[in-house]
């Protein structure tokens, strides 16, 4: 389980300035943690849409903003993320909780490349999990993995890799924050 | 009720430094009143979302106030918008919502609610410090200057007739400058203005 007091200290690191999002009991811990520290400020957004564009605008207006989300709100993000934060090549560091993904991989043993229906309507299969890697893929937001603190050095590559390709990178985190 | 251009005329008069973030119906007409390296234009789809990347820009530079003219349609799509500007003590934010009551962009059709919804009474009840509905161009603009002096958030629903704006693109033949640069190079342009301006 990745720990929260880890991934606020690599947040500090990299000089990040706000974080925006919504939380789910994946990442409660860090947000948790967040509200209660006085470096980064947590931002409160209504939905996760409201989110991309509201990062967009920190970013013009000079700071350094990641996002805070869960993969269900990233799907409800569609048209903004596309329009802001895609289409501006904004250098965005998007935190995305992974739900479905233990149950899934105890099902299926790997994210599909094209879920279908018949996937997506399985009672054993939480539907969101097989849909939210071929999306990111089709959006154009490279992605990698965040599952325990051993894999925190990726969280740091995800900083550098959104500013070489001035583009939004997500990092999937598939463990609760602790 | 007043037109378009009555409406944005009189807050050009009265603009000083403020970023004015426009969206839809007001992007070219704007353009037509102003050419500041302030102005920025959401014209990218993304409906609904201008006025989030306004909150966005007002939260960065606080001591600035940042116009965002929003179109009803638009405004409709985010409501949420409302009590996430409120949330985030987004003080310095004032914004206009064009009342056309019609998809401008698309040929005019009704927007849901046409005729009866009071974006300025769901304004006070998400929180917002001001909210003020003009529909008659001279009161508006005799106003203005107290609205942009005075702390919000702030509302300011105009009842505005209807225009005959088009498709918005960022191509090098458009007349409003800053549509004339990719998405990319206009939000770097704009991080450039406000980060090396003098508030």
């Amino acid at each position: 389980m990745p720990g929260a007091r880890a991934i606020l200290e690599i947040l500090k690191r990299q000089a990040v300035t706000d974080v925006i999002g919504l939380p789910d009991n994946s990442s409660a811990a860090l947000f948790t943690l967040m509200i209660g520290d006085a470096t980064v400020k947590v931002r409160p957004v209504t939905r996760e849409g409201e989110a991309f564009a509201l990062a967009a605008g920190l970013w013009m207006g000079g700071r350094n903003p990641i996002l805070l989300i869960q993969n269900t709100g990233l799907l409800e993000s569609g048209d903004a993320i596309r329009g802001t934060v895609v289409r501006m090549r904004i250098p965005l560091v998007c935190l995305v909780t992974y739900r479905g993904h233990a149950k899934m991989m105890k099902t299926l043993g790997r994210a599909p490349d094209a879920p279908d229906a018949e996937l997506l309507s399985r009672s054993d299969v939480d539907s969101i999990g097989p849909v939210t890697e071929p999306t990111l893929k089709a959006w154009g937001i490279p992605f990698d993995f965040l599952h325990t603190d051993a894999d925190l050095p990726r969280l740091e590559a995800a900083f550098q890799s959104a500013r070489k390709q001035e583009a939004p990178v997500a990092v999937l985190v598939t463990e609760d924050t602790t | 009720m007043m037109t378009k251009d009555e409406a944005l005329a009189a807050l050009a008069a009265c603009r000083t430094n403020e970023v004015v973030v426009t969206t839809m119906g007001t992007v070219r007409p704007w353009a037509a009143h102003s050419s500041h390296e302030l102005d920025f234009a959401s014209a990218d789809s993304a409906m609904g979302h201008a006025a989030d990347l306004a909150i966005g820009i007002a939260l960065a530079h606080p001591a600035r106030k940042v116009v965002c003219l929003n179109g009803d349609g638009s405004m409709l799509m985010t409501l949420g918008t409302l009590v996430t500007a409120v949330a985030n003590r987004a003080l310095n934010l004032v914004l206009f919502v064009m009342q056309n009551e019609t998809y401008e962009i698309t040929g005019n059709q009704p927007i849901p609610g046409a005729g009866h919804v009071d974006y300025a009474t769901m304004a006070r009840a998400a929180g917002f410090a001001r909210a003020y509905s003009f529909d008659e161009a001279t009161t508006y603009a005799a106003a203005l200057p107290e609205i942009l002096r005075l702390e919000g958030p702030t509302l300011v629903a105009l009842r505005v007739a209807p225009g005959r704006e088009g498709p918005l693109g960022r191509e090098g033949k458009e007349t409003a400058a800053y549509l004339r640069l990719s998405a990319r190079d206009e939000v770097r342009r704009f991080r450039g203005a406000i980060t090396g301006s003098a508030g």
